[in-house]
This record gives C-alpha cells, structure tokens and sequence, in this order.
C-alpha cells in the first residue's frame, strides 16, 4: 500500500509539475493556453538536441528547458494572444479565440518537433545525470523520482506564496479577480500578463525535463496527453487555486493507480474522468474554486 | 524530394516528346507503334505511394519511402521490367483517414496509375481497401495488421503478422530457464491487444511457462511506475511487453529503475530506434523480428549493402517493408507483362504462390498476407543485434 501510495504521489507531482504554469496563468489573466503542452514538449526537445552535442548536468538542462519555455511562451503572448485580446473588446469571445489561437500554436510547434524527430522518442542519455535507484524497506525510489517531488511542491508552494503575499502576485490575483478595477488600480495588465506567461513558460519547460529524465524518454506527442490530464486536475481542483491544482493533481493521480493496480490499465482514465465529473456534481467550481461574478 | 520532381519532370518531357514523334510518324507511314517499350507493357507505369510523411507515424512513412526508392531505382537501373521506366508519385496522407480515402480514389479514378503502395496505419488501410476492390486496383500494404485491411483479391500486405512468427522466442525461454511471466499490452491498439489477449500468452503456455499477470495499459499511458511496481512484485522470469513504439523505451526504464533484473521480451514495435532513449537500461532486451539488418540471410545483406551505399545508414523494418512492396509489384507486372490492374493483380497473385526473396528474407504468402522466418533480435546497450540461440 506504502507503494502504491508514493507512485500516486509521484504521477500526481508530474501532473502538478505540468499544469502549474497552465493554472497560474487561467487563474489570474485568463488565459487557457493550449499550446502548454506543445511548449513543455518543446523545451524538452531542444534541451535533448542541445545534450546530443554538450554533456550537461541536470541543473544545465532545467535551466536551459525554462529558458526555451520562457521564451516560447513570450511569443505565443505577444504574436498571438496579445493580437486576439486587442482585436476582441468582448472577452468572452477572446477566451474562445485564445483557445483556438493556443492550439493553432501548439500545431505549429508538435509539427516542427515531428519533422525534426520524425517522431522518434528521445530522452536525455547523453546528459552527465544519471539515474539511480534506492531500496527503502520495501519501496523502490529513484533520485529523479525524488527530484520530481521536491521540485513539484516547492514550485507549488513557491507560486502559492508568490501569489498571496509579493506585490506582483497581488496585483496579478486583483486581475484574476476583476481585470477592469485592477486597471483602474494602476496594474499594467499587458505588462502583468507578459510576465505570467513567461513565467508559466518556464514552468513548462521545467517540467519538460524533469518529466523527460523520469519517463526515460517522451515524444513529439507526449505534451497532448499531458493537457488533458493537467486540464482535469486543474477544473477538480477549482481554476485559480494553488492549493486546488495540488489536490486536482493528486487525486487524479491516486484515482488512476488505484484503477491500474486494482483493476486495468485500460479502465484508469474512464474511472479517473468519472470521479472527476462526479466531484464536479456536486462542487460545480472545483474542491476550492472561487465564485466567480461576472457584470453585463 | 527536388531531384525526384526535376526527373519526373524530365520522364514525363521524354515521354510527351516521343509520343509526338510517335504520332508524327503514325501521320507519315500509316503505321501505329504506340508507347510500348516492351511487349504489353508502356514505357513508364506509374504507381501511387501513399504515405506517412508527416504526423505522429512519420518515422514509418519516412524509412519506408527510403525502401521505395532504392527499389525503384534498382529495377530502373537493372532494366527488370525491359525498357519500362517504374515511377512512383508520392502523396502525404499523413495521419488522416479521410486523406488517405480520398487520394486512393483519385487513384482509381485517374488512369495514369496501375496500382498503389499502401500505408502503414490500419485506419487508414481498412478505409483504403474497399475503395481499392470496388475500383479494382492492387494495394500493397506495409505495417497495417488490423483484421478489415485485406479484404479481396486486390489487397496485399508485406509485413507479416506478429503471431505468426512470435514461436521463435520460445528456444529463448528454454535457454534462459523462463519458468513464469507477465504481459503487459496496449489494450488501446487492435494488433497488440490480440496478441497481449491471445497470440503470445499462446506462445508462452505452449512453452511451458505459467503467466503470473497480464496487465493493460492505455495509448495514452506515459508513466508505467505503479504497473511495473505490481509486475517487479510477482517477480516473474520473464516479462513481455506489447506496447506502441514510443511506450517501450519507458515501460523498460521504469522497470529496471523499479529493480527488475529478469528477461525483457518485446515485439517488433521495440526496432526502428524506439530503444535508443534506453540506452543501458535496455541492454539485453529480446524481441522476435520480421526484419533485422543484422540477419545474415543473404537477400537481407544484399538490400543491407544497397541501402547503406544509397543513404549511409542501416535501414529499419519500415525500410525492408516499403523494398519489398515495391518488389512483389514489380515481379507482379513482368508476370502480367502489362500495365492493366486486373493483369497486374493476377500477376501478384503468381509471384505470391511461389514466394520469392527480399529485404525480410525468404518470403511466403498465405492468402494475400505475407509470411518470414523471423529473427530474434537484441538492443546491446547501444544497438540492435540478431542473437544465435546456444552462443549466448
């Protein structure tokens, strides 16, 4: 059982690794960035070309994965989202475009990542960083595991921190919250969104690597799969909670073990998806989603 | 891709250039001496290649274009078909079905085209072959292992099943003593859940061995730690994994980073490469092949060496399959010696009675479905090798 519950705490730190970034930035600019999981990918991808010429260390390819993330993510905001939010005064249809927008941005990318890997799954072999496994009584941890948990709820708890208490943070939660008084507050809103998305990109790009060093390898493809998870985790756990996509991400990912230890592989995203639009029934906004107002 | 439209370009210049000569002469002497090279068959016949050359399953459309090529260059080259120039068009369907549907009606409707090499995606070869046996044109399949892809005369496959070569591991069981074992497949898939299912629990209860679990995973699955936990618990001899491509290189470091340190036993979705991200943790890894360019059969080294002097590479399965389409269409033709469809279909049906050698070895037909011996390969820590049973 002690297995069973640290390889659910370990599958939901990568969920919670991955849709940190997705949460922060739908939580306080509104922004429901579907190219997340292409600039996860994408990080993960060059960090691997980049390895295949340099031997570096973990710490070289974390930082060389935000990198890229950040920078992919500035773009996505200023080429694409920026011009839908400027174009769209009505920002329930700009919503719908943003998402449109995000996954034309992620069929951008995952097309460059097939061609230039033609869709081969590659990992991070050549890095100096090697894997390395510990019996704990009956458990088998890796270090990386170890890493992927530590840098999951740091992260988690860093952007929470962030959030309720440093001056930026409250003024990126007063947007979340109502984007005209923040403006009228004196919040630079373009300013403010440049920066969570950037932020959100390193995010991704983190997770990139890390989950790449873990899984051993992933694919031009991989970033898809990882969105509608992420996705899930994020509305279980009410949009805009820190705390929410935590316990979205770790229920999720007890949900899936449970099923694929007990019953089948097969049945592990129907069960999870279930009990998902179950809790839904009955919390509408999530375990900890806030009330959300919106004025005519 | 240029050098191909530049000679297509100037094939089709020749050919218009000689049927104005051909017509001009017609005028003058009252004679008629067409197009034909040789006796019934036109200068060029001209096959449409559907392909994935974009998407997801690249990798497949890519190496098996490679094997095309070297093909078609070859015939050209040695004159096989006499003076006839074999010419293959391209088309991308990428991973869409309809694409794929649409361009294998635009086949059977434009003339210009004698027959097509398949792709590889069964969704798209089931949506393909009843196009194929209504418009009566030959398909030659590679990958496609779904029931629904052959559904007549007109429809081939040159990759053989799975199942129907996967008895050779069980040598390997006995040497390695392998008295229990796992499964563990991709229940998403139709090929591998028949075989996960069905076809190697077969193999491995003929042999003596007692399945001690059989787990599933989705498509989708990219973390396999809590189902190698459960696996490495059982502590089975061997464990069998029948997952897509990119699945392996995971599901075999989550188990050796779970400790597992017994026999690792795949399936032809562990070539092309797929094991390279493994690396060490991979060494000693097992899987019955219909391909390996480290088989010794002789018609296996030849293709070897043509393709290694062609692309500076070793080729993959996808490689051998896209040769050997392209073969059995050829040897179909010369046996038909005509460029009509229903010809040529018989003419495959010929050549497959009788078998003949390519890329994969000494190659048998049951039906329209290709069969091979089979090799057993390994990934050595760092490339893939053919184990000889008794060296080991």
């Amino acid at each position: 059982m002690l297995e069973i519950l640290i390889n659910a705490v370990t599958l939901g730190s990568l969920y919670l690794l991955f849709a940190l970034g997705m949460s922060v930035a739908w939580g306080t600019i509104g922004i429901l960035n579907f190219a997340h999981g292409s600039t996860f990918m994408f990080s993960a991808m060059v960090a691997y070309f980049v390895v295949q010429t340099v031997a570096l260390p973990m710490w070289a390819m974390v930082l060389l994965g935000a990198a890229v993330g950040t920078v992919l993510s500035v773009l996505t905001q200023a080429l694409v989202f920026n011009l839908i939010l400027r174009r769209n005064p009505d920002l329930l249809k700009a919503e719908m475009q943003i998402v449109v927008g995000g996954i034309g941005t992620a069929s951008v990318l995952l097309a460059i990542a097939q061609h230039y890997t033609k869709s081969v799954p590659f990992g991070f072999s050549a890095s100096t960083f090697k894997v390395a496994t510990y019996q704990l009584g009956p458990v088998h941890i890796s270090n990386v595991q170890l890493v992927i948990l530590v840098a999951a709820l740091g992260l988690a708890g860093l952007a929470a921190w962030w959030l309720k208490s440093a001056r930026a943070g409250l003024a990126l939660r007063a947007i979340g919250v109502n984007p005209e008084v923040a403006s009228l507050m004196g919040v630079d809103r373009s300013r403010m969104a440049l920066g969570t998305m950037a932020a959100a990109g390193a995010l991704a790009g983190i997770a990139g690597v890390l989950l790449t060093y873990y899984l051993g390898s992933i694919a031009a493809e991989t970033g898809d799969s990882f969105l509608i998870s992420a996705f899930a985790a994020i509305i279980l756990g009410g949009i805009g909670s820190v705390a929410g996509v935590v316990t979205g991400s770790m229920i999720l990912a007890l949900a899936e073990t449970l099923v694929v230890t007990q019953l089948s592989g097969t049945w592990a995203s129907a069960v999870a998806f279930g009990l998902i639009f179950v809790v839904l029934l009955f919390l509408p906004r999530g375990i900890f989603g806030r009330k959300e107002v919106r004025r005519t | 891709m240029n050098m191909r439209k530049s000679w297509s370009r100037s094939v089709f210049a020749v050919t218009g250039i000689a049927a104005l000569l051909a017509g001009a002469a017609g005028c003058g002497n009252g004679s008629s001496e067409g197009t034909q090279a040789s006796e019934g068959l036109p200068e060029t016949i001209t096959i449409m290649s559907i392909k994935e050359m974009t998407g997801p399953v690249s990798f497949a459309g890519e190496n098996s274009t490679k094997g095309i090529d070297l093909a078609v260059e070859q015939i050209n080259e040695q004159g096989f078909l006499g003076d006839t120039k074999l010419e293959v068009e391209l088309k991308d369907a990428s991973d869409s079905t309809q694409e794929a549907a649409s361009l294998a009606t635009q086949a059977v409707s434009d003339s210009t085209y004698s027959a097509i090499l398949g792709p590889g995606l069964s969704s798209q070869a089931s949506a393909i072959s009843p196009i194929a046996e209504k418009g009566q044109i030959p398909v030659v399949y590679y990958q496609a292992g779904s029931d629904g892809v052959l559904v007549g005369d007109y429809t081939y496959r040159v990759t053989a099943p799975a199942h129907s070569y996967y008895h050779i591991i069980g040598d390997y069981l006995a040497e390695k003593k392998v008295e229990t074992a796992a499964v563990l497949y991709t229940s998403g898939n139709p090929t591998l859940t028949e075989l996960g299912e069905n076809a190697v629990p077969g193999v491995i209860e003929d042999n003596g061995v007692e399945i001690k679990r059989s787990d599933t995973v989705a498509n989708d699955t990219q973390d396999f730690t809590a189902v190698t936990s459960e696996i490495v618990k059982a502590d089975p001899d061997a464990v069998f994994l029948l997952l897509l491509g990119p699945q392996n290189p995971r599901a075999v470091s989550q188990l050796k980073q779970k400790g597992y340190d017994g026999e690792i036993i795949g399936m032809s979705t562990m070539g092309a490469g797929n094991l390279e991200t493994a690396g060490e943790d991979a060494a000693g890894v097992v899987w019955p092949s219909n391909f390996s360019a480290r088989s010794e059969v002789p018609s296996t080294q030849e293709f070897v060496k043509a393709y290694q002097e062609k692309y500076g590479e070793m080729p993959n399965n996808y490689a051998a399959e896209g040769y050997d389409a392209v073969w059995l269409l050829a040897r179909g033709i010369k046996e038909a010696n005509s460029a009509d469809r229903t010809a040529i279909q018989e003419g495959i049906a010929k050549v497959a009675a009788e078998g003949f050698d390519g890329a994969q070895g000494p190659l048998t037909f049951e039906g329209n479905d290709v069969r091979v011996e089979g090799v057993l390969a390994s990934w050595d820590g760092s490339e893939e090798v053919v184990i000889t049973l008794g060296e080991s």
